[in-house]
């Protein structure tokens, strides 16, 4: 029986390779073809694309395969970004198409980035009892003096911050976090580091690490999860 | 004795605030420009906003306490000092800027 299903696993292997190999060159394919223009040759983004928005580091992102799958497939507009130049794919590609455009981000520009992001969450501040028990209400404080001048105070982006720069042409609009795809631990993170840091264009979203400590941070994020997003992932 | 006091403290507020000075800060690239004053009691800070966005000077500091709330873009914001001491003004929207106030 040990025999045989080594023996299975030997003559499975080299079409899981073979299969994994097709799928990378299906995804080279698809960025080739339309995502290098913004997102440049190794996902650093394309210094000569002059846009109102600057395209993402794709070989910074925070955010996993599934969720790169999830902004191709159906926009970032649709994920809470203001604007619409990252727009839906899923009318111009197979579902087959978009998935492994996503899995090649994943591993050609960005193979470190999950180990990258457990070491920031290792290095963290854990929790004590008491601290997890305060959350909503830390966060909750937080959220409404520092994130809703931006983000609203229903998290929507629309706020007094919006209002008062809308004569900038080039204003970066806060995200609608009711629509993000972030999970609480992503949240914490790019509240603490910033969007520059996680491959935004802009430090528009700044980094909130010497004003606040992971405690309080971390219970941001707990707010946002819990009480700010209103969809969930399809 | 009534107009003699009336006349006095007319005075004495009109010295002082011929005496106050205004300090102005930019707020710049996303910086309080210049980033420390020394100011005196009863000075005032204007806050201009050269940047392309909104702004929103404040402080925590209990004796001086304020919070300029959102500022547009080519606007201006005055405070008064009122007590002496060291303080930080910070930007709700960015939490890199920072300013440091000594009052005499």
């Amino acid at each position: 029986m040990r025999t045989f299903i080594l023996s299975f696993i030997i003559f499975l292997s080299p079409s899981i390779i073979y299969a994994e190999k097709s799928n990378l060159a299906l995804g080279k394919a698809v960025y080739e073809e339309t995502c290098i223009s913004c997102h440049g040759v190794k996902g650093e983004t394309n210094p000569e694309m002059k846009l109102v928005v600057t395209p993402r580091k794709l070989n910074e992102t925070i955010l996993t395969e599934d969720q790169s799958f999830q902004i191709v497939k159906y926009g970032a507009h649709h994920w809470g970004a203001h604007s619409e130049l990252m727009s839906s794919f899923k009318s111009v590609y197979t579902e087959e198409q978009l998935y492994a455009v996503a899995t090649y981000i994943s591993t050609t520009f960005n193979s470190h980035r999950t180990q990258r992001i457990q070491d920031l969450l290792n290095e963290s501040t854990t929790l004590s009892e008491k601290e997890e028990k305060s959350m909503l209400k830390v966060g909750g404080k937080i959220f409404k003096r520092r994130c809703a001048w931006c983000h609203g105070e229903t998290g929507n982006g629309e706020s007094t911050y919006v209002e008062a720069s809308k004569d900038n042409k080039d204003l970066i609009y806060p995200y609608n976090l009711t629509r993000t795809l972030l999970d609480e631990d992503q949240i914490f993170l790019y509240a603490k580091y910033g969007g520059h840091f996680w491959g935004a264009g802009s430090d528009d979203m700044p980094s909130w690490k010497k004003k606040y400590n992971d405690v309080k941070l971390k219970s941001v994020a707990y707010f946002i999860e819990t009480q700010i997003k209103k969809i969930k992932k399809k | 004795m009534n107009t003699l006091l009336k006349t006095l403290l007319l005075s004495l507020t009109l010295a002082l605030s011929a005496n106050a000075a205004d300090h102005i800060i930019d707020q710049k690239g996303k910086t309080f420009v210049p980033s420390s004053i020394t100011v005196k009691v009863g000075d005032t800070i204007t806050f201009k906003n050269s940047d392309a966005f909104a702004h929103n000077a404040y402080t925590d500091d209990e004796a001086n306490e304020f919070d300029t709330g959102m500022q547009s873009s080519s606007t201006n914001k005055t405070v008064t000092v009122k007590e002496a001491g060291t303080f930080s003004i910070e930007c709700a929207i960015h939490p890199n800027m920072l300013l440091e106030v000594t009052a005499e």
